[in-house]
């Protein structure tokens, strides 16, 4: 019973791994976001794998030899990172993974006495053996050795055109320090000046989730949220951030895709979650033309917002875009 | 005199050893009065010298703002070639560079292994059969052997740190040695205190093995040589600590008077507490590295039956260490981000964040690795193979958590490849660049180590205890339960902001530390009596084996390389962290590349003279180890351990 339900949901996943590829091969978007459906297309795979080595071992009784086992997992891996997972994974990634997974072959190889017999016993006939079978396979291996080798070598040394890869840091360090209109501001201890509650007290973060779901735009709305509704008139009209950053924060603006890389997606828990409000700050402050040299190749197009906009403004901004994705800045302590 | 002739009777010989123990640890309060009185001295001065002509100069402490009288200069503003030396055109910091790690290494070596040869003699001790007291002191033994050699070593290069930086570095080492000068002459005194224990210790141990009470003094010598260790280590480390976030001092570097406000910097505790984790783990990885070394040569069974069983105890240490190691470097990255953001941001998501990577690849390196010489170690053990068929699982487990813990949050590219998909992150393995993905995978790692320690626990025995069933029930839900609930917060903290996502590490981490303290106990308790398969064939370990624990070893050295290579340059273009500027043309971050060969340059160098150490253990080791058993089971020769010791 158990095997041929293991066979259904095989089939089910199977045929939506197979529409989802026609989907993408038809230019659409598919039905579900496509961060989720490739991850039900690599559980399809494995469990087919896992379904295919069942038929093969236990069904029809196939005994595969080790170092060929060895083979056909590569290969696998190889065409589920490369073709399988959508969009391509960048070169580098897949060179982390294919080692790792080389590495893992061996172990799976050597794991126990048996397994390390079923796996180097023939490699030792190859090397040992006076058979004329052993001797043609010792031929082909000292021959293609050099040859893959020297092949190596030359796709190594031969000039390439290639763009080179670029080691981009998404979220450089901050000075300890910024100038903004003729102020020195202390990154390491400056606070938001507008997280404030009705008393126009500092507002400690985490306290203002109870305003997260109340209408900023309520007569009787809190201090805090009256302040992040002059952020969201910032954001939406005097700075316009949203033509880029987009009207959900999610970096999809109108103009995002004239960037590459496309704006920051504020909604994604790995940026504005992930840091300070001072540095959130600096960052707006500075722009693109103002991140460190380890930025490099500052690929960034926001403009320095100093120029455009007052401190307070700046800060209600970032306000209005932690309480839109109610996302808490990031707090070390006192 | 008749007080300390009652002590020596037998019934109170362990109370004599405790006194004995007291006094000795009174004694080293003795080296820190000076600092006491160091402490005292700028306040007592104070109200003389404001009788005086001239007025006191009062400033605040740069970090923790407390007032104090200025001591001392400021910090030089140095300037290249002047305040700096050169050898042709060698990079000077890469020469302090190799200077300093070989000392560290050598140092954390013979810090680490007393620490061993403490609970080895201590558990030989309370042995009730006295075949097993005399091998685990016959191995303490030993192990002191191979520190012994390390330790004239250690001592060299100690001095070839001192003139390199004297030679390259005066002006900055002129500055350092101004402000901790009393703590350094205790240091040296404290060295000289710490050789004389360890001679004593050595060359005494055959001689106070002849009595109990003897031997309870030998433990205390033990003892207090560690504990002389520790502080020396303790004060290293505060110089370094000093450096990356500097106290005690006022914003130009001008001493403040009080020694202890220099020590107690931002970051001692973590960076103390860190680093005698991963010496001790690291000290655990070289002995059983060299009694792998001793197995691979050995020519008789019974030599290879006791460097095999040598080899095990010391990874087991090594390993006891190496599991909170990642937790206390959890709460030393915390502590750096409070300190200063740019800090923590250069060394997690900025500058370094892909020599993290590489750190990173280095702990999976491990505890793979680990699990791998486990696997291997149970093909000496009869009735094994029951669990054979479950090896390629866990293999899947760590194999698929590693995936995840090894794929970065920041990729690296062309710009065509960045196009292709549509944005810095990728819409899948994105997911797996942030802290829920790495916290589950780290804990799962670790959770499938402890299983596979509690399976070779049970490896070559059957339970017998009634209540076998129930406890193989409670066991399983014990690592099934702690696996889901790692597993469900790990997807829960998708869901959820970062501040609160941190909290969620508690819980996964008390889960991990559930299967290691609540299912090791169990599994222990279980196999009380339990009925044996055969005995474990010492001996016999696979050569596959003896090179996992040599690959262990050179993990942790290369481990311990790159993190004290990313320690040091956080601080950037500062020899003292926004004090002392580095005016040298050194003074910029390495690119990835080149530290990753110095660091490997490192490793061997080190390696190539712990071979030489080894080796000489070799040519003083005429002795054959205790042969216990002649014909082992099944027609084995060699050493068979009980129960309880494996």
């Amino acid at each position: 019973m158990m095997k041929q339900i293991v066979f259904l949901i095989t089939l089910v996943i199977g045929f939506l791994a197979a529409s989802q590829m026609a989907f993408a091969g038809g230019g659409a978007t598919g039905f579900i976001n496509a961060g989720t459906f490739a991850l039900v297309i690599e559980l399809g795979v494995a469990l087919f794998v896992v379904f295919l080595a069942w038929i093969v071992k236990d069904k029809l009784k196939i005994g595969i030899p080790k170092l060929l086992q060895g083979v056909f997992i590569w290969i696998a891996a190889y065409i589920v990172f490369r073709v399988i997972l959508q969009p391509p994974i960048p070169f580098t990634l897949l060179a982390v993974y294919m080692g790792i997974i080389t590495i893992a072959i061996f172990l799976y190889c050597s794991i126990d006495p048996d397994s390390w017999e079923q796996f180097s016993e023939p490699i030792r006939a190859m090397l040992q053996d006076d058979t004329g079978k052993a001797k043609a396979y010792r031929y082909v291996t000292f021959t293609a050795l050099p040859l893959l080798i020297g092949f190596g070598t030359y796709s190594k040394m031969v000039p390439k055109f290639e763009e080179p890869v670029e080691l981009r840091t998404v979220h450089p360090a901050p000075p300890a320090s910024i100038n903004v209109h003729g102020e020195i501001i202390d990154l390491q201890r400056v606070l938001n000046p507008f997280r404030v509650d009705n008393e126009g007290k500092y507002l400690d973060v985490g306290k203002e989730v109870g305003d997260f779901k109340n209408n900023p735009f309520a007569e009787d709305a809190s201090q805090y949220l009256k302040n992040v509704k002059e952020g969201g008139e910032i954001f939406f009209g005097t700075a316009g951030c949203m033509f880029c950053h987009g009207d959900n924060l999610d970096g999809k603006g109108m103009f995002a895709f004239a960037f590459n890389p496309i704006p920051a997606n504020f909604a994604d828990p790995g940026t504005i979650a992930q840091l300070q409000e001072n540095f959130v700050f600096w960052r707006v402050t500075k722009g693109g033309p103002g991140v460190p040299r380890e930025t490099f190749p500052w690929a960034s197009a926001m403009p320095p917002w100093e120029k455009h906009l007052t401190k307070d403004e700046m800060w209600k901004v970032i306000l209005f875009e932690y309480w839109h994705t109610e996302f808490f800045p990031r707090t070390f302590g006192s | 005199m008749s007080f300390l002739k009652g002590l020596c009777h037998p019934k109170r010989m362990k109370w004599g050893a405790v006194a004995l123990l007291g006094l000795f640890g009174l004694l080293l309060l003795l080296p820190l009065m000076p600092i006491q009185a160091i402490a005292d001295e700028a306040p007592a001065g104070a109200p003389a010298a404001t009788e005086g002509a001239t007025a006191v100069e009062k400033a605040k402490d740069v970090h923790w703002k407390i007032e104090g009288i200025v001591s001392g200069p400021p910090a030089p503003k140095l300037k290249y070639p002047d305040n700096y030396g050169t050898y042709g055109t060698f990079q000077s910091r890469t020469l302090i560079w190799v200077a300093n790690q070989q000392h560290l290494y050598f140092g954390s070596f013979v810090l680490a292994v007393p620490m061993f040869v403490l609970v080895m003699e201590l558990v030989g001790m309370l042995q009730k059969d006295k075949r097993m007291a005399k091998k685990y002191d016959d191995l303490a033994h030993e192990f002191m052997k191979i520190s012994l050699t390390a330790y004239s070593i250690t001592a060299i290069l100690g001095g070839v740190l001192i003139f390199t930086f004297l030679a390259l570095y005066p002006g900055f080492f002129m500055y350092l040695a101004g402000i901790f000068r009393p703590v350094m002459h205790i240091y040296a005194l404290l060295f000289i205190l710490e050789s004389g224990i360890l001679y004593v210790y050595y060359y005494g141990w055959d001689r106070m093995n002849e009595s109990a009470y003897l031997k309870w003094c030998h433990l205390s010598l033990s003892v207090l040589l560690n504990t002389v260790g520790l502080i020396l280590m303790f004060f290293a480390n505060t110089w370094v600590a000093f450096m990356q976030s500097p106290s005690g001092v006022d914003e130009q570097g001008r001493f403040l008077g009080n020694i202890w406000m220099a020590i107690h910097t931002p970051l001692v505790i973590p960076i103390v507490v860190h680093r005698i984790l991963g010496n001790a783990a690291f000290g655990g990885g070289v002995v059983a590295a060299y009694a792998a070394y001793r197995l691979l040569a050995a020519k008789s069974p019974e030599e290879k039956a006791h460097y095999d069983w040598m080899s095990y105890t010391a990874m087991f240490m090594g390993v006891l260490n190496l599991i909170p190691l990642p937790f206390a470097g959890y709460w030393l990255m915390r502590e750096v981000y409070a300190y200063r953001q740019q800090m923590g941001i250069t060394l997690m998501g900025g500058l370094l964040a892909w020599v993290f990577i590489m750190q990173a690849t280095m702990i999976a390196t491990l505890f793979v690795t680990l699990n791998y010489y486990l696997w291997t170690a149970m093909g000496r053990m009869p009735g094994a193979e029951r669990y054979y068929k479950y090896f390629k699982y866990m293999l899947l487990v760590l194999i698929v958590s590693t995936l995840t813990w090894l794929t970065p949050h920041t990729l690296v590219m062309t710009p065509a490849e960045l196009k292709a998909m549509g944005g810095a992150q990728h819409p899948v393995v994105g997911n797996y660049g942030v802290m829920s993905a790495k916290n589950t995978a780290i804990n799962t790692i670790i959770t499938t180590t402890v299983l596979c320690f509690c399976i070779y626990q049970r490896a070559n025995k059957v339970p017998t205890v009634k209540w076998a069933r129930i406890g193989n029930l409670a066991l399983a839900a014990i690592f099934v339960g702690a696996e889901l609930n790692i597993l469900f917060l790990g997807i829960y903290g998708y869901y959820i902001p970062a501040n609160v996502r941190i909290g969620l590490s508690v819980p996964q981490v008390c889960s991990t530390l559930s299967t290691l303290f609540i299912g090791v106990t169990l599994n222990t308790m279980m196999l009380k009596n339990a009925r044996s398969l055969g005995e474990v064939r010492w001996g016999q370990m696979s050569v596959r084996g003896a090179y996992a624990l040599f690959l262990l070893a050179v993990a942790f050295t290369w481990t311990m390389a790159v993190m004290g290579y990313i320690r040091s340059s956080v601080r950037l273009h500062w020899h003292v962290n926004e004090i002392m500027r580095d005016a040298s043309p050194w003074a910029f971050t390495n690119p990835i590349g080149y530290a990753g060969n110095i660091n490997s340059m490192n490793v061997l160098i080190f390696w190539t003279m712990l071979l030489f150490v080894f080796w000489l253990g070799s040519l003083t080791d005429k002795k054959v180890p205790a042969k216990v058993k002649e014909a082992a089971p099944e027609g084995i020769v060699g050493e068979t351990i009980p129960v309880a010791s494996h």
